[in-house]
This record gives structure tokens, sequence and C-alpha cells, in this order.
């Protein structure tokens, strides 16, 4: 029994495909022994004895289980695209504050894709992707905020605004946008020489907004993009707190009064009635503003998601609420802190306090957030940065990579399948039964493969696939590369199976009255069989590089469903070559490894089929 | 298309190889050459008429297109009736095959003239606004050009490349070589050229990123050729380098066999030099293949150049082809199929005849 197990050791692939192929170890005697193999156990002892093609086999089992595992952990999102988070760099330190910062913190203003922090010398830290543009790094803080001492920050969009002890307000980051021209009552008040004392500071998209302690709001940045020309009247003063969302700013009175003080009318200048008194606090996400009653009640208006009205379940009622992205969080009184909303990134799961602790502070924004508690702990929960960066409509290269080659895979499995069955149908009926059967299909075969691929593909994809939806598409270039691929196929099996047909076991079978179907299916095909698994697998992987191509060109399958081939299209310019390269090279390598390795695995069954191959 | 076709190129060689054995006189390859000939005119004919088939499923109404300027001017029912009298015209209501004849010039027009394909109209670009016959030669040339271009590189190349790894095969260098033919053809075309952008346009700026000539200038003469060349080298590259896959591993499979062959034993056996063996004795004979392969792959480099013209925006067929879809100019999509198509059918027809006229049983027979 021992000697047998020791014989049967060998790579654990071979062991396993021995089992799934021939069953439990049969125990030999030694007569017997291995004096008669089958093809099959033939081939796959070949095909295993070649590192290659066992390496190629591993890796393609593995991009193979990461493409069908990984969509069930990272769901994919049709709809899902935040310019906020365009064109991230790989990394996961958006929120990695430095250590200097976090013994001696201030505050701290979450950004877009980075964070900036402010500590109680008035010393400005930034960290994660700050880069706005090429030229614009929000890092890159001028010397003169460097020098003042810091007393509030904020950041926005694509910039970041500071107070100094005299009440000098300094912006950086992108300012071609009027992000620092300062609106004139501001100028008046800061030339008037008696210095301001700032409450709050807050940055939204491409503007910027500021109480004072006496309760002055300002508001100042790009007119065009949002609604910060002029202030209501009677808004200008007695203002406790502002909140900013996408394009709108919204303020709360001393006498508790949440109000929309724009001019424009949209969806969040209809402040419900219930919000215009006994209001304790505001918070906004990118799409909805939110208003606490001293009852701890929440009134969310404007566009929120379904999931930023659902409130979890807590003890007490809510003191303070803050608002992120597309989610809120909020504390009760009894210390417990929620977050409810939107849980992509996590940044609704509120990690537990430490024993004893209380809530200090929390700095929500974005996806990010900071919690300070009473022992001088930063905790941190949200979006950490993309492991390979974000697309330039900011969705996560990783999640698409793992559901397109999904999609890529399934399109080049079905289109093999289809035209295996269409390939072998035709060539094994042409191949039998020879004469004018014969004549007709392989005309048509090469009808058929007389098509000039690439360009007929194309044809097809833009005249049919213009009327078809997205999913619909799918099933054309399926169809489109089954179609148009099996030719190739029937005149190898139709060659085969003439070699095969005079053979005298077809002979018998015909002698002894087997019907023709069956002598074709049933004893001819499964000799031809090897050959056709070869051929399948190498046109496995030209199915996926032809799937790739036509949507590289635009003609596959369109966005927004991922493939690996259209993750890449307009990538031919210089600008995503170099300046955004994660969003080419791990499409690219992702694809190209796994053509190889399908490519390896078919050139190692032939060499196993073939055994005058091996010898060469 | 990378990993299919040789394989449907040895298939189809052989089948010929032993048509041509059974049919030895020289009346019966002309017989078969004709056969042949007429065979694949029928092939065209039904290809072209799906084509038009498919073509037809575009909603366009040459008829309203065209009293389209009138139309203002003219009262409701006299445009209807004018419309009407134009559709019987152009015979728009006439039955697929009568339309489908029409446009290849096999059927007369309605007025009894002959305007179709065959007699050189090749339809109206709408986005270029002339005949397609005139937007089609530049691209054509270019195309052409490149093509040329990069198959005597990628033969320069190869050739040595594969014969060498046969002579040596088995060897650490052998082996070298067979798994970056295997990168060489799993990759597709796009990527080679990003990365090839991205190292020899990006990062060593050698070449240029993309385009034909350098921006703003107006070069004639030996400058036009130099500053075209400089365009085209790294398009060229990618060209030659995504080639030299597959070709290397034919070459080196064709030489494997013709060197286990007895008339190379023999030659050794006789005292000749190794080179003479492998050149005079082996590779000719090797030689029948590949050459047959060669052209097909030429060929074939039609419609694969879509890939690079686009990514490189070359003025070449391709990208004319994949503008003119992009631009719903139909016409001329419809013309560029055809033409596509007869690279395809002549392709395969010189594939097939040249099995014929390179091998020496053939020429033996005489």
């Amino acid at each position: 029994m021992n000697e047998t197990m020791k014989k049967d050791k060998g790579f654990f692939l071979t062991r396993w495909a021995k089992r799934l192929f021939f069953g439990g170890g049969r125990e030999l005697s030694f007569m017997e022994e291995e004096a008669l193999q089958s093809p099959m156990r033939t081939i796959i002892k070949n095909f295993f004895s070649k590192p290659l093609s066992r390496i190629a086999l591993g890796v393609f089992i593995a991009i193979f289980l990461f493409v069908i595992i990984g969509p069930l952990f990272m769901p994919l999102d049709l709809s899902y695209q935040d310019n906020t988070q365009k064109n991230v760099a790989p990394g996961l330190n958006m929120m990695s504050v430095p250590r200097e910062l976090e013994s001696n913190l201030r505050t701290i203003a979450p950004g877009t894709t980075f964070g900036a922090g402010l500590d109680k010398e008035g010393k400005v830290y930034t960290w994660g992707y700050t880069r706005i543009t090429e030229t614009i790094n929000l890092a890159a803080i001028p010397p003169e905020v460097r020098e003042a001492r810091m007393v509030d920050l904020a950041v926005g969009y694509d910039h970041a605004v500071s107070v100094d002890e005299e009440g000098k307000v300094y912006v950086w980051g992108n300012t071609r946008l009027d992000q620092a021209k300062l609106s004139k009552p501001l100028q008046e008040a800061l030339e008037s020489g008696e210095p301001l004392k700032f409450k709050q500071l807050e940055a939204g998209n491409q503007f910027s907004a500021a109480v004072t302690e006496d309760g002055r709001l300002f508001v100042w940045g790009n007119s065009n993009l949002n609604d910060v020309r002029r202030i209501k009247k009677g808004y200008d003063t007695n203002i406790k707190k502002v909140t900013t969302n996408i394009n709108t700013y919204l303020v709360l009175t001393n006498d508790g009064e949440a109000a929309y003080v724009g001019t424009q009318s949209n969806a969040f200048s209809k402040v419900p009635e219930a919000a215009r008194t006994g209001v304790v606090d505001i918070a906004s996400t990118g799409f909805s503003n939110a208003a606490l009653k001293e009852d701890g009640s929440v009134i969310i208006w404007g566009n929120p998601a379904p999931a930023e009205r659902e409130l979890p379940p807590h003890e007490g009622k809510l003191v303070r609420i803050w608002g992120g992205r597309n989610h809120y969080v909020g504390l009760t009184d009894s210390g417990q802190l929620i977050a409810w909303g939107n849980n992509t990134f996590n940044q609704s799961v509120v990690p537990a306090l430490s024993e004893g602790a209380q809530v200090v502070e929390v700095f929500s924004g974005y996806y990010q957030n900071y919690m300070l508690d009473s022992n001088g702990k930063l905790t941190k929960w949200g979006l950490k940065g993309y492991l390979l960066g974000t697309d330039h409509l900011g969705r996560d290269i990783l999640n698409r990579i793992v559901n397109g080659g999904r999609v890529t895979m399934t399109v080049g499995a079905i289109s093999v399948v289809i035209s295996l069955i269409i390939g072998v149908i035709i060539g094994g009926l042409a191949g039998y039964f020879g004469s004018y059967v014969d004549l007709v299909l392989m005309r048509v075969a090469e009808i058929v493969g007389g098509l000039p691929f690439l360009p007929f593909a194309l044809i097809l994809s833009a005249i049919i696939g213009s009327r078809l939806t997205t999913e619909q598409r799918v099933y054309l270039i399926m169809f489109v590369l089954g179609i148009l691929s099996w030719p190739g196929l029937a005149r190898l099996v139709r060659a085969q199976i003439l070699a095969t047909r005079e053979m005298e076991f077809v002979t018998a079978a015909k002698a002894m009255g087997v019907r023709e179907n069956s002598i074709v299916f049933r004893h001819i095909i499964p000799n031809v069989i090897s050959v056709i698994i070869v051929n399948a697998t190498l046109s496995f992987a030209s199915a996926m590089l032809i799937e790739s191509t036509l949507s590289y060109l635009g003609f596959g399958i369109s966005p927004p469903t991922p493939t690996w081939g259209n993750m890449l299209t307009g990538s031919n310019n210089s600008i995503i070559i170099q300046q955004y390269w994660w969003r080419w090279v791990f499409p690219a390598i992702i694809l190209s490894v796994c053509t190889i390795c399908i490519n390896l695995i078919g050139d190692g069954l032939r060499d196993a089929i073939d055994p005058k191959s091996a010898e060469r | 298309m990378s990993g299919l076709w040789p394989v449907q190129a040895l298939t189809s060689y052989h089948l010929t190889r032993r048509c041509f054995r059974q049919e030895r006189s020289v009346t019966q390859v002309k017989k078969y050459i004709a056969l042949r000939f007429v065979y694949i005119i029928f092939v065209f004919l039904i290809i072209s008429l799906l084509m038009f088939m498919l073509y037809n499923q575009i909603p366009t109404d040459p008829a309203r297109m065209e009293l389209e300027p009138v139309r203002r001017e003219l009262k409701p029912a006299e445009y209807q009736e004018l419309y009407l009298r134009l559709r019987e015209q152009l015979g728009l209501d006439d039955p697929l095959l009568m339309r489908y004849g029409r446009w290849m010039g096999i059927l007369p027009e309605k007025n009894g003239s002959w305007n179709g394909l065959l007699q050189g109209n090749f339809g109206y670009s709408n986005f270029y606004k002339k005949p397609v016959i005139d937007v089609i030669p530049e691209p054509m040339f270019n195309t052409v050009f490149i093509n040329i271009f990069a198959t005597i590189m990628a033969l320069g190349i190869t050739i040595p490349l594969g014969i060498r790894t046969a002579v040596k095969k088995n060897t650490r260098f052998d082996g070298t070589v067979q798994v970056i033919s295997v990168v060489g053809y799993s990759v597709p075309v796009f990527i080679i050229s990003l990365v090839f952008i991205y190292f020899f346009a990006v990062i060593f700026r050698i070449f240029p990123v993309m385009g034909m000539k350098t921006p703003g200038t107006n070069y004639t003469g030996l400058r036009f050729v130099v500053d075209r060349l400089y365009y085209l080298a790294l398009p060229l590259i990618v060209l030659t380098f995504a080639s030299l896959g597959g070709m290397t591993r034919y070459v080196r499979a064709a030489m494997i066999e013709s060197l286990s062959m007895d008339y190379v034993r023999t030659a050794r056996a006789k005292g000749l030099r190794e080179k003479t063996v492998i050149y005079s004795h082996a590779w000719r004979n090797a030689l029948l293949p590949v050459i047959t392969v060669v052209i097909g792959w030429f060929i074939g480099i039609f419609s694969g150049s879509v890939i690079i013209e686009n990514t490189f925006s070359l003025n070449g067929m391709g990208k004319l082809y994949i503008d003119g879809l992009n631009n719903l100019d139909y016409e001329l999509v419809l013309a560029m199929q055809m033409f596509y198509t007869i690279i395809s059918l002549v392709g395969i027809l010189i594939t097939d005849l040249s099995y014929g006229l390179v091998d020496p049983r053939v020429r033996v027979n005489k």
C-alpha cells in the first residue's frame, strides 16, 4: 500500500487530474503495471511532464478563479461613476495621516482622494493622492502658508483654503477658476483693518464658505458652476454653521433655521418646512442636505440615494451629524457613533470605540472618516485608496478588471462553444458522408472562411449592434465570433474524419449495422477529439483576443459593461500612456498573461497528443 | 485571428497537395485553376449579396435625401408624388435581388444604363462629399506601403531566426525563442503598440506618438520621404514585432520537418558542408509551406492593419474603414468591405495555386 502511494507521487495537479478522469487509484500488481495506457492518460502524462505547461495551467486556473470568484466580493455597479475619484493613481495611502500630526491634532479636512490636516502649531500637512492635474499638486503648499500659523483649514474638490491667526485667508491648489477670488464683502471686511475671527471654514466644488465668530457668512469661488454669486438678503449675519454639497451650500442660523441662501432654485433650495425651526445641526453629502432637529430626528432633502434616508437603529437621540460624499455620520447623546448611506468603500461601517473612550470630534468628507476620541487616538474608516487606481470616470480599475475578466472569458468561452458545435457537426457530416454533402458543406465553409474576419465583424457589430442594448451586444459579439470562426475547425475535423473513417473499427461498426449517425458521433468523433480539444483551446485564446480587439476599437462590448478590451479604449494617447499608466498597464498585463497561458496550454496539449512533435 | 489561421492553412495545404497529386497533367492543372477562378467569383457574388443584405438593414432613403433640398418649395401633395416617382425611378421598391443586381452592375438601371460596381461606380461618400473611388487611393497607397515594408522586415528577421532555432532545436536558445514567440502571438497588437509607444515615444522620445507627418509642415521630395519614414517607423516596428511570433514558429516547424527527411541525411552522408545542407537542401524544401503562409499572412495584414492604423492614427484603409463606420458613411464602408473581400479571396486563390506552383512534384510532371 505504502509503495503504491509513493509511486503516485508527483505534481498535485497530475494526481488530481488522474483521480478526476480515472477514478481512485486501483492497486496494480507488478504483472499488469502500466503495460497499457489509455491515450487520454498518455496525453495527460505528457502534458504534465512539461514544466511550462504546468505553470501555464496553474496561472490560467488562478486567473480563472480570480475572475469567477472575484465578482462575488467586488460586485459591479454599472451606473457608478464619481468625478471626484477620477484618474487616481494606485495606492492605499488616502488616510495615512502623518504620525507627527496624529499626536498633535487640531483639525482634519478630508478631501476627495487626499486629506489635509492642521496641527496645534498651525502647520499644514497633506497626505494621499494630492495631484490635481499635471502641474497642480495640493501637497505643494505655498511658502506663505508654511510660514503663517494657521487656525483653520478646509479642502474642496481641487483647492484648499485656510485662515491664519490674523484672520488672513489663503487659497492654494487649483486657482484657475476663481477659487481664490475672494468675494467683495470678504475683501472689504479684510481691508477694514479689524482682524476677522473665523469660526468655520468650508470648501466645496471650486468654492469656499466661511463663518465668523460674529455670525457673518462669506462665500466665494467659481460662480459659473456654483450658486455663490449672491447671498440671500438677511442671511449674511446671524449664521452658526455652513455646509457645502455638490454646487450649493446650506446654512444654519443662530435661531435654529436651516436655510438655503443662494439665489437659484433647485432640489436643495426647497428646504422642508420642518427644517425651518428647531434645528441643532446640519450636514451635507454630495447630493443631499440633512437637518438634525432638537428631538433627534433627521430631515433629508435634495437628491439623496435611498440608503441616505435609512437611519440605523441607535440608542438615545442624535446630537450631531456629519456628511461625506454619499453617507452620513451621527453622534447620539449616549456617545454612540452611527453611520448610514452608501457603503461601497465601507465608509458607513463605524469601527467600535475603544473601552472607556468618548468621541471628541469627527471629521467626515467624501469617502473618508476620522474620529478623535478622548484618549487622543485617531480612528479612521472608509476609503483607503485604490490598489490599481481608477479610470477617467472614477471607477476602480481592480473592480473592472475582475468583472471585465468575467465578461471577456464568458464571451470567449461561449463563442468557442458555438464554433465548436457548428464546426464539429459540419466537419463531421462532410467528412463522413463525402460526395455532394461534403461539396456543399465545404463550399459553405469556404464562403464563411472567405469573409474578411475583422472588417466583417466590425460592420456586423456596427450595423446590428447600433439598435441593441448593451447586454444584447454582449450576446451579439459571442455569436458573431462563434459564427465566423467555425470553418477552420470544420476543415480540421473533416480531414481527421477522412483519415479515420477508413480504419477497421469503423468498417466493423458498419458491418454490425450500427446507424450512421452513431458511427460518426460515437465512433469517429471520440477518435478525433484530441485535435478538437487543442483547436478549441487555441481558439479560446484567439476569441478573447478578437473580442478585446473589437472592444478596443469601440465596436465590441460597449461601456459601461467592462471587458479587458474596452478598458483599453482610448489609451493610445501619450497623456494616458504616461501620466495615467495604471489605466492601461493592468488590463493589458492580465489580458496578455491570460492569452499567453491559454496558448501555452494549447501548445502543450498539442505536443502531448502528437508524439512526433514531442520528439522535435 | 492569430492562433487560428496557420492550422487552417496547414490542412488546406495538405488537401490541395493531395488534389495536385491526383491530377498530374498540365491541362488538368489549368482546368483546376480555371475552376478555382470561377468558384472564387461565385463566392464573391454570394458574399457581396450578404453584404448588400446587411447594408439594406440600415434605414436610409436615397429618394428622400435627394428631395430634401427642394422639399420646402413643394406642396405636400406634390412632394409626395415626386417622392414616389423618384422611388420608382431609382427602383427602391424592387425586390432585393434586382437592387443587388443593379448595385453590382449585372443588371441595367431603370433607364437602361449600366452603372454598378463592375462598371466602376463604387458609390458616393456622404462624409467626404465625393465619389468613393476618389477617397480611397491615398489611404490604399499608405496601407500597401506599410504592409509591404512590414512584410520585408518581418521576413528578414523571421526566416534566419526560424532556421537557426530549427537547426539548434531543443537548446536553450531555441527554448527562449519559443517562449518569446508564444508571447509575440498571444499579446494583441494594440497592447504591443501601447508598450512600444510608452518606451519609444514617451520615455525615450525617439519616435512621434502618432500621425503621418510633422504637423504644420508641407515637405516635398526627399524631406517628405524622410519625414514620412520617421513617422511610420514605430508602427512598422510594432507590425514587424507582432508578426515575429507566428512566422518564426512556422518557419521552424517547416524546417524541422525538412531536416528530418532522408535527403538531408543523404546530403550529410555525402559529406556536404553543413551550410549547404541547411540552405540548399533543407531550406529550399521547407520554403514550400512557408511561402503559402507568407502569402496568407500578407493578405491578412490588410485587415489586421485596422488596429495599427487606428492606434497610430495613420491615414490608411483601416482607419478609413473605422472612420466610415463611425461617421455612418455606409456606401464607403460597403465599397471597402468589397475590397477586403476581394483581397481575402484573392489571397485564398493565390495560396491554393502557390501550393501547386512551388510543389516540385507538379513541376517534375510537366
